[in-house]
């Protein structure tokens, strides 16, 4: 890599500019972090603890925010008296699984769409994205019925396949474009070395790594932050954190305690998802170009 | 090993024609080169012999065997690409063991085969370096390495050496030859630059525009090309054309330009006598074919230099003459200030005549 270094000239434009930004960045820290941080620290508070509010305007009184004595009672009503470990772990297999099937299925996929020329593939590949051009709600009454013809609401397996319809397309057409930056003189090299077309494919799909990584992250996230098709068609046998969450929201009783812990348990795997593939997201989001 | 025969083959990409009607023969063992500028069908022969390209029409053997519809990897062939086509994030090493891997070799003669391969080639100490970490010439090691590592049937090499510098390509030429010579390996070697293929071959194919212009031993295609393209296109600096017109004197035929007159040998004028048609023809005559000097003699031709470039071990001059223009390549020492007249004397045995036409050469 050739030098980039850029030579920059302090002015008093610039400085004031860098002020600026800071305090920016400052108060956007503030505003992303506060939500979470409430969540986090009520989820540990009893009840009464949660609704202690210094008056507002008095910031001396600040301080009351964290009078409190920890307790872990929530989380122990979620996992041992609400059954949250099942809907963690359908939330887990639905987003996993998806994940996966889609990744299988839409790399092969867009391989073929990369590499092979056929008549009306132009159509066949605007056919598929296409199908991610309708929003939701619009499919969920006649996947909702082809699902019940099939015996497949209420479980993983009816949410695994809902996601992927919606993943797929949208894996098509992320890796497409990856394999469209992988020089065809790869995997011919790797043919005329003795391989068949598909060991030839899976002699370049770690230079897709980045994209499928990418693509993995965004499959999970759909998958995991998604309410309307967990609510419809995972009702029932196969509920996930966010539908589980919302039935905390009864009528003469509304378990804030419980909720904020569910918050809790619902973001924080994502975020170490996020921290563990920060690179690949970067890399695998911004280039998508990979030289021989 | 196997010769290679190219029946009448075509390739189209949709309406675009890349090669028409192409027939080559290769002797096993032979080192073919194809020859020709950008564009004119090259890699789409080689790619149509590897099977990575489809034979749009016509038929392609290795040996008796057809392989028009075999899967590369059936064909036991080895391809060097342009653009090294190494596999990147795979050692060097690696990327030489993967053709025996796919083949199921065992470890032993894989390492055995890498360092036979590796010292060849010196590229000993790289093994373990991933492609990123690899000069130009160093991946282009590696590529031929990955090619020799399995002794195929034919080699099939594909500008390998055009991106490298001047001197790393002069090097490599006698290295690629000595290398092709000690496995007796059939080779095709594909390249634009004359000077590789003519350093390197057994026999030169020279194509323009999909079209076979000639086929033959480096000496034919330079002392004997068929055509005015292959004439002009083989040599450097390249050759110097005349339009002029023939007239019958005495029995033989006397050259006429504007700028000069030149008598027509005897045997040359009994070659042109049947083939003859119209009276105009073009010259062609080599730089180092021309003869530069002060003095005028009878056959002299006079100009004036234009420019002088002395390159070391030659010098080109430039010279104009009434309305045309030539080059002379000459000594080193060789003095002539520009606007100094010169007079040229042309070695009439060896130039050439092609029809003014077609092109097509008389002698
Ligand atoms: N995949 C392709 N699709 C369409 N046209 C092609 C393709 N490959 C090559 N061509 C065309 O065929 C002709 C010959 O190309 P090529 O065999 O690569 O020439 P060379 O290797 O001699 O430079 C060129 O005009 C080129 O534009
Ligand atoms: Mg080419």
């Amino acid at each position: 890599m050739a030098s980039r270094d850029v030579v920059t000239y302090k002015t008093p434009l610039s400085r004031l500019l860098n002020v600026v930004i800071v305090i920016f960045l400052a108060f956007y820290l503030v505003w992303t972090i506060l939500p979470l941080f409430l969540m986090f620290v009520s989820s540990f508070k009893d009840l009464l603890a949660a609704f202690q509010l210094p008056p507002v305007g008095a910031f001396s009184q600040i301080g009351i925010f964290f009078d409190f004595e920890p307790t872990t009672k929530h989380y122990y009503n979620l996992f041992y008296n609400l059954g949250f470990s099942t809907y963690l772990m359908n939330s887990i297999i639905a987003a996993g699984g998806s994940a996966v099937v889609s990744v299988v299925l839409g790399s092969m996929a867009a391989y073929s769409l990369s590499r092979v020329d056929f008549r009306g593939k132009g159509d066949l590949f605007f056919w598929i994205i296409s199908t991610r051009m309708a929003p939701v709600v619009a499919v969920l009454v006649p996947l909702y019925a082809i699902f019940r013809g099939f015996d497949l609401i209420g479980t993983r397996t009816g949410l695994i396949l809902a996601y992927t319809t919606f993943n797929l397309p949208f894996a098509i057409w992320i890796l497409k474009g990856f394999f469209d930056n992988v020089p065809f003189a790869i995997e011919e090299a790797s043919m005329v070395d003795g391989s068949t077309r598909f060991q030839a494919f899976r002699a370049i799909l770690p230079l897709v790594a980045p994209g499928i990584g990418a693509f993995l992250v965004l499959c999970v996230l759909f998958a995991w932050n998604d309410f309307l098709f967990a609510s419809i068609i995972g009702s029932g046998g196969a509920k996930t954190l966010p539908p589980a969450t919302r039935e905390l929201v009864q009528p003469q009783n509304i378990q804030w305690g419980s909720i904020m812990a569910a918050g809790v348990v619902t973001t924080v795997p994502m975020m170490f998802l996020g921290l563990l593939i920060r690179r690949y997201l970067v890399t695998g989001l911004t280039m998508g170009a990979v030289r021989e | 090993m196997a010769s290679v025969t190219i029946t009448n083959v075509w390739k189209y990409y949709g309406k675009t024609v890349a090669v028409k009607d192409l027939n080559i023969h290769c002797e096993d063992g032979e080192f073919v080169s194809v020859l020709g500028p950008s564009g004119c069908g090259k890699s789409s022969t080689l790619r149509m012999l590897a099977g990575l390209e489809h034979i749009s029409a016509g038929d392609i053997h290795f040996g008796d065997m057809r392989v028009n519809e075999l899967e590369p990897k059936d064909r036991d062939i080895a391809m060097v690409f342009e653009n090294y086509a190494l596999y990147p994030h795979k050692t060097v090493y690696e990327n030489m063991a993967n053709p025996l891997r796919l083949r199921g070799s065992s470890e032993d003669l894989i390492e055995k085969r890498i360092a036979f391969a590796a010292e060849m080639l010196e590229i000993e100490h790289l093994l373990q370096r991933k492609p990123m970490e690899l000069s130009g010439g160093q991946k282009q090691r590696t590529a031929i390495g990955r090619a020799i590592v399995r002794e195929p049937k034919l080699f099939l090499f594909d500008e390998p050496i055009a991106h490298l510098d001047a001197k790393l390509r002069a090097r490599m030429r006698g290295e690629l030859k000595l290398m092709q010579r000690r496995l007796g390996t059939t080779m095709i070697y594909v390249t634009h630059d004359q000077l590789e293929a003519m350093s390197m071959a057994d026999r030169i194919a020279v194509m323009h525009n999909g079209v076979l212009q000639q086929l033959g031993t480096p000496q034919e295609i330079y002392n004997h090309p068929v055509n005015e393209w292959v004439a002009g296109f083989v040599g450097e600096p390249p050759m110097n054309f005349f339009d002029c017109e023939l007239v019958e004197e005495g029995g033989r035929f006397v050259l006429v330009h504007p700028a000069f007159r030149q008598m027509v040998s005897e045997a040359q004028s009994a070659l042109l006598r049947g083939a003859l048609r119209g009276t105009s023809v073009r010259m062609g005559i080599r730089p180092d074919q021309i003869s530069i000097g002060g003095k005028s003699t009878v056959e002299s031709v006079a100009g004036t230099i234009k420019v002088t470039e002395p390159l070391g071990g030659d010098t080109l001059v430039n010279v104009d003459l009434k309305n045309a223009q030539l080059l002379v390549k000459t000594h080193p020492d060789f003095s002539g200030a520009m606007g100094e007249t010169c007079h040229l004397t042309f070695d009439t045995g060896r130039w050439h005549f092609f029809a003014s036409d077609n092109g097509i050469a008389y002698f």
